[in-house]
């Protein structure tokens, strides 16, 4: 499903200096996987998945979704792959905070190309009912608990259905027990609905609970 | 899929709406720039609009069919030159008479800027002296008492005909006024009629200032016994050009082209029309320098606005957000924003122009307002597509780690 080819990320500090996030990293991710990435703070995790999740492009090597090189994509091409393929969810919930909890379920779908072939409204309901979020429809984010918010941004991550979910250090601002029932979530998506969940964690104990561990240390996998 | 428009709409609304609401005071000073401009705008077209139906009314409760016959160039004329030159006589009016399509016909003598007197008080007035033909020429009707007769210019008795809006400033009331006498440059005056209003406000610069004698009369006071200009009327409801070439011709036997001018009520209106649009175009047009000031400010406040939301243009690219759909969603915002201050400076200029109304002939026309309404969102256009730009043209990942 997903496919890296020596992907190299380097930024560019000063004139002189460049600096390498990514290292002709080549791996490969296959359809209802549910793996961890892993690695120290500064390894280049979240950059790999910025990368995968088409947020942002490498400086070399090639990224294929299906097959597809997304180096030949425009910007357009790239927001509907967003759109339709991929479901984030951040360590900050990164919830729109104007708006109510259905209103940031329902949010992705007020972009989307094509009709989902089903009611994004009754989807919403169905899933704040599903995650325990039933009754705080019409609250606002910053009103409910981090468990809750973060209920909200796995919810808004399926309404469009993607096939992916990319999850970074979700359980990152969570307690241990909030934490393991998001966990517990993500890994219930992966064996009930056969998604394919990337989990971004330096966390120990959180990539042991996956099936796949990518470790990444100074921009290498190792 | 219209459903899902709709709520896109929604959406983009209600996130504006929020951002409105957090934001207040800075939404309120940002919208008055355009509410200043929109209403200096507005308010001139209604000021202008309300004088030139001003005029246009006083020209109409004369007849478009009314022709007058002036000594001097009309070049010279037309531009508010001196009147001189060659004089009209008696002789001029009887041989324009023959013309089978005039319909009435008299020598005028005028004097603006006379004074009326009675009853201790001194008001400005227009004298008029002519003969009984006056009264079709110039459209005049009585609410009191009779007008002139063939009699009365043959008598040259002092009589006066004023209008009730003059007794009323001389007399406080048009009602038992008749057969009071007036004086008009230390002579007196009898009034025999009270000519209805042509007109209303603006005071006493109108036709009803206008007083009239019997030409006969008038001697005391043009000791000359000259006309100052002939006026007539013609059968038809407008002048046409056969009859004015007529009338040339006939004055042409005795004077030359240059001496004379013979302007019809269209002309005049129509000059009169063309330098008042041009002088309101001006005034409109600085009026509107300062709806471009508050485009800089809603410019300005839109950049502010993109700036403090970088994190949210993350997130919503970050769910499939085009950068169409940031373009259109700020742009959206800077409308909004425009069209309130629009808005509210229409709404202010109708209070305005309904409070001075009784003062003033202003009104507002569907066109000023399709105007405001259309060059606010027009403002909220150009000055928010600079903004919109640079949210849209961020990158979705520089946005998402923005904090």
């Amino acid at each position: 499903m997903i496919k890296l080819e020596e992907v190299t990320k380097k930024y560019i500090l000063d004139r002189e200096t460049e600096f390498a996030a990514l290292k002709n990293i080549s791996l490969q991710i296959k359809s209802g996987e549910l793996c961890a990435i892993t690695g120290p703070s500064g390894s280049g995790k979240s950059t790999l998945m910025h990368i995968i999740g088409l947020l942002d492009q490498p400086s070399s090597g090639r990224v294929l979704i299906d097959g597809i090189d997304v180096a030949k994509l425009n910007d357009n091409e790239l927001s509907r792959i967003r759109s339709e393929f991929v479901g984030f969810v951040f360590q900050q919930f990164n919830l729109i905070n104007k708006l109510t909890v259905l209103e940031n379920i329902l949010l992705p779908t007020i972009y989307k190309r094509k009709d989902l072939g089903y009611s994004p409204h009754d989807k919403a309901l169905y899933l704040t009912e599903r995650f325990g979020l039933k009754g705080k429809e019409n609250s606002f984010p910053n009103k409910i608990s981090g468990g809750q918010q973060q209920r909200v941004a796995i919810a808004r991550s399926l309404i469009m259905n993607p096939k992916l979910i990319l999850a970074d250090e979700p359980t990152g601002n969570l307690d241990t027990k909030t934490g393991n029932e998001i966990l517990r979530l993500l890994e219930e998506l992966n064996g009930d609905e056969k998604l394919t969940v990337v989990i971004v964690t330096h966390e120990v104990d959180v990539a042991a609970r996956t099936k796949r561990i990518i470790k990444i240390v100074d921009g290498c996998l190792v | 899929m219209s459903c899902m428009k709709d709520l896109y709409f929604l959406f983009v609304i209600k996130t504006a709406l929020y951002d409105f609401s957090r934001n207040k005071g800075r939404t309120f000073l940002t919208s008055l720039g355009i509410l200043i401009g929109v209403m200096a705008v507005v308010l001139l077209m209604a000021l202008g609009l309300g004088l030139k139906k001003y005029i246009q009314d006083q020209f109409d409760s004369l007849g478009a069919n009314l022709v007058m016959v002036m000594p001097g160039d009309k070049q010279a004329l037309m531009q508010g030159g001196g009147i001189g030159g060659i004089q009209f006589d008696e002789r001029d009016v009887t041989k324009l008479r023959r013309i089978k399509t005039i319909s009435s016909i008299t020598g005028v003598y005028a004097k603006p800027g006379s004074k009326i007197q009675a009853n201790g008080k001194t008001e400005a007035a227009e004298i008029v002296a002519a003969s009984e033909e006056i009264v079709p020429v110039m459209n005049l009707e009585v609410e009191y008492g009779r007008l002139f007769e063939k009699k009365d210019s043959q008598k040259g008795q002092k009589i006066i005909l004023i209008s009730t809006t003059m007794a009323e400033k001389l007399f406080d009331t048009s009602e038992n006024v008749l057969g009071k006498k007036v004086d008009l440059n230390e002579q007196s005056f009898k009034i025999i009629g009270l000519l209805k209003p042509k007109s209303s406000g603006l005071g006493s610069n109108g036709v009803d200032n206008h007083v009239y004698i019997p030409f006969k009369a008038s001697y005391s006071i043009n000791p000359d016994k000259k006309f100052y200009g002939i006026y007539l009327k013609t059968e038809n409801k407008e002048v046409n050009a056969e009859t004015k070439t007529e009338i040339e011709n006939v004055l042409l036997k005795r004077y030359d082209k240059d001496d004379f001018s013979v302007l019809e009520q269209k002309e005049i209106m129509d000059t009169v029309s063309s330098i008042f649009n041009i002088i309101n175009s001006v005034l409109v047009a600085i009026a509107a320098i300062s709806l471009i000031v508050g485009g800089i400010g809603i410019m300005n406040i839109m950049y502010v606005s993109v700036t403090e939301r970088i994190k949210e243009i993350g997130i919503r690219r970050a769910l499939g957000a085009r950068k169409s759909d940031i373009l259109y969603q700020f742009i959206t915002e800077s409308v909004l924003l425009s069209l309130l201050g629009g808005f509210l400076g229409l709404s202010f200029s109708f209070l305005i122009v309904f409070g001075i109304q009784k003062l003033f002939p202003a009104y507002i026309d569907l066109m000023s307002v399709a105007l405001a309404l259309g060059v606010s969102s027009g403002i909220g256009i150009i000055f928010g597509v600079f903004p919109a730009k640079k949210a849209a043209d961020l990158s979705p990942i520089d946005a998402i780690r923005y904090e």
